[in-house]
């Protein structure tokens, strides 16, 4: 049984819908002599049925007052939009084409012009989903929350592609994707599409809160990752391994030890950064079945809503109570 | 200033009190009573000198005439809970205008008026015994007008029935009659000796001037039962057919136990009263 009540002994008071029964709220006329007066079948069963009703609104008022609602409970749902935040690398590595030649910031060859103009098309196909930005280098910008607004998100990603600054300071970034989705309901998967041509040594104690904040996001991680020629392959660990000379295989490493949903892809050239988005594109479009748990529901609000109508029922007769005999 | 009405019966009082109505006394009066030997009735005045021509014996005769004789007058009035009913009028006033209307009447014809007021006893605080009383004191009047009916029987109408005495009277029995057919039975059988005037006390209200729609809890005053009734025009017509049955079930019973019964409609009319006396 998924009913409950709040407060149960409100139930109590319903014993006062009996009075309705035996005793009628209405003035009585005082006439000579009830045997003379005939039988009325209608108004007989007239009057039982104002008891009747005026007995139920009492009753569904006390109802009300216990608190009926239904308990907390699990329903499967299909998702079909995803939550995707843009998570983007501004640092000023950022500027360079995929040779590792430095081009100026406003070259529309640079990774992050490249970049931002494949992230753009890949919103403008997404129509369904909710997206958000982050930008990072050196410290974490918020650019724009999830939002269904594909122009507004258009414009930001589009306004990615100009000069970076700084180093790749991974963590805040990756803290404040997260963030967005924290409090709000699971209707589609979560992505966290990280954008970067680096890496940076994170903190063991940071990692673990982050750990910790993707398991309670159920976030997944796509890393796409800009590799220059001379940077060092994720997969392959490096000759001599430290983590400020290769980063980025510790952070592969570290990603693929959350347990998460997790794929990453190496892109050193734009055709290869076009087709990862499309890799990506492709995993996120499966419906995605998960279970929400639905809040306990308030019933008393129908209750009252229905003691509601009963006593406007009851007052429309009450306007067709006579109240003197003879006038 | 009081209405008055005259009745007459059409019985002869024993009475030995000279009054208004014919009696069975011989004595002073104008209706012939037969011839008597003046021994009999030493009364020079009434000498027959015809009959004494006439009579072989050649005897002093004189004529014998009838007194008339005055008949007590009572007045039971019922004052239940159900003729606390008010409606176009206040029942108790109407029955107050009657009973001043009635004491007046009989001290104009020179009758004694005897007052009872019953529920369920007799209530002597506001009764009369039988006297002359020159019409309803204002105090009394007053007390009749503003009296609340509670009872829930008329029992005291039998035990005031017991009391008015061996000689024949004419009681006029006020109520609104909304008895059981077997009570109007027994109080008209208990009233058998006397001349009974029915007074049927009803009121326009209780059937004639009625909501023509909406929804009217009743309660009877003397049951305690309350009912809910939809008024509609159906219903007004089945009201006022059970009233025009309710009359003629009425008529039948009274018409036997003697007399035809008066109704007092709203309004009480001496002249229809005394209409009802002569042509009856």
């Amino acid at each position: 049984m998924n009913l409950a009540f709040a407060q149960p002994w409100g139930l109590l008071l319903g014993l006062f819908a009996i009075i309705p029964l035996i005793k009628s709220g209405q003035k009585p006329i005082s006439y000579s002599s009830l045997v003379l007066l005939p039988e009325d079948r209608l108004s007989f069963w007239l009057d039982l049925a104002l008891r009747i009703l005026a007995s139920l609104t009492a009753l569904l008022i006390v109802l009300g007052m216990a608190g009926p609602y239904l308990k907390e409970q699990w329903v499967d749902k299909i998702g079909s939009g995803a939550h995707i935040v843009l998570l983007v690398d501004r640092s000023s590595s950022m500027n360079e084409n995929f040779s590792g030649t430095y081009l100026g910031g406003t070259s529309s060859e640079s990774k992050s012009a490249i970049a931002s103009r494949l992230l753009a098309e890949f919103v403008e196909r997404r129509k369904q989903d909710l997206f958000a930005v982050v930008t990072f280098s050196a410290a974490p910008i918020y650019v724009l929350p999830l939002t269904q607004d594909h122009e507004a998100v258009r414009s930001a990603i589009l306004a990615l592609g100009g000069r970076g600054h700084g180093i790749t300071n991974i963590a805040p970034g990756l803290a404040m994707a997260l963030e967005h989705f924290s409090g709000k309901p699971v209707t589609g998967s979560r992505i966290v599409l990280l954008v970067s041509d680096g890496a940076a040594r994170m903190e063991p104690e940071i990692a673990e809160s982050l750990r910790q904040i993707f398991h309670d996001e159920q976030a997944a991680l796509y890393w796409i990752y800009l590799r220059n020629p001379k940077g060092g392959k994720l997969t392959e660990a490096p000759k001599n391994a430290n983590e400020s000379t290769s980063p980025e295989y510790y952070l592969h490493q570290y990603f693929e030890s959350l347990g998460i949903p997790y794929q990453a892809f190496e892109a050193d050239n734009p055709k290869a950064l076009q087709d990862a988005i499309a890799i990506v594109e492709s995993l996120e479009n499966r419906p995605l079945v998960y279970q929400e748990k639905l809040p306990r529901q308030d019933l008393s609000g129908r209750c009252y809503g229905a003691a509601l109508i009963c006593l406007l029922v009851l007052l429309a007769f009450q306007t067709l109570e006579v109240k003197a005999w003879n006038l | 200033m009081n209405e008055e009405f005259h009745y007459r019966v059409g019985w002869r009082a024993t009475s030995s009190h000279p009054g208004h109505h014919p009696g069975m006394q011989s004595g002073g009066g104008f209706e012939f009573n037969g011839l008597v030997p003046f021994t009999s009735q030493p009364d020079p005045r009434n000498l027959d000198i015809r009959a004494m021509i006439a009579d072989p014996h050649q005897q002093l005769m004189v004529k014998s005439f009838r007194q008339r004789a005055a008949i007590p007058v009572f007045l039971l009035a019922d004052l239940s809970a159900s003729m606390g009913f008010i409606g176009k009028t206040v029942k108790t006033a109407l029955l107050a205008e009657f009973a001043a209307a009635t004491a007046w009447s009989a001290w104009r014809t020179g009758d004694p008026f005897g007052l009872y007021v019953c529920d369920e006893g007799i209530h002597w605080d506001i009764s009369l015994p039988l006297r002359l009383h020159k019409g309803l004191s204002d105090e009394l009047h007053n007390r009749l007008m503003h009296f609340q009916p509670k009872s829930n029987n008329a029992d005291g109408l039998l035990e005031a029935a017991s009391l008015l005495g061996k000689q024949r009277a004419l009681v006029f029995l006020v109520s609104d009659f909304h008895w059981p057919q077997g009570q109007i039975e027994a109080i008209l059988n208990a009233l058998i000796r006397h001349d009974v005037v029915p007074v049927v006390c009803w009121d326009s209200g209780e059937y004639e001037n009625l909501p023509s729609f909406g929804l009217a809890r009743m309660q009877d005053p003397e049951t305690g039962q309350r009912r809910l009734l939809f008024m509609r025009p159906a219903l007004l017509n089945t009201i006022r057919e059970r009233f025009e049955t309710r009359k003629q079930e009425l008529m039948q019973i009274c018409i036997r136990h003697g007399r035809e019964a008066f109704f007092l409609l709203d309004r009480f009319d001496p002249d229809a009263l005394t209409q009802y006396f002569y042509h009856s």
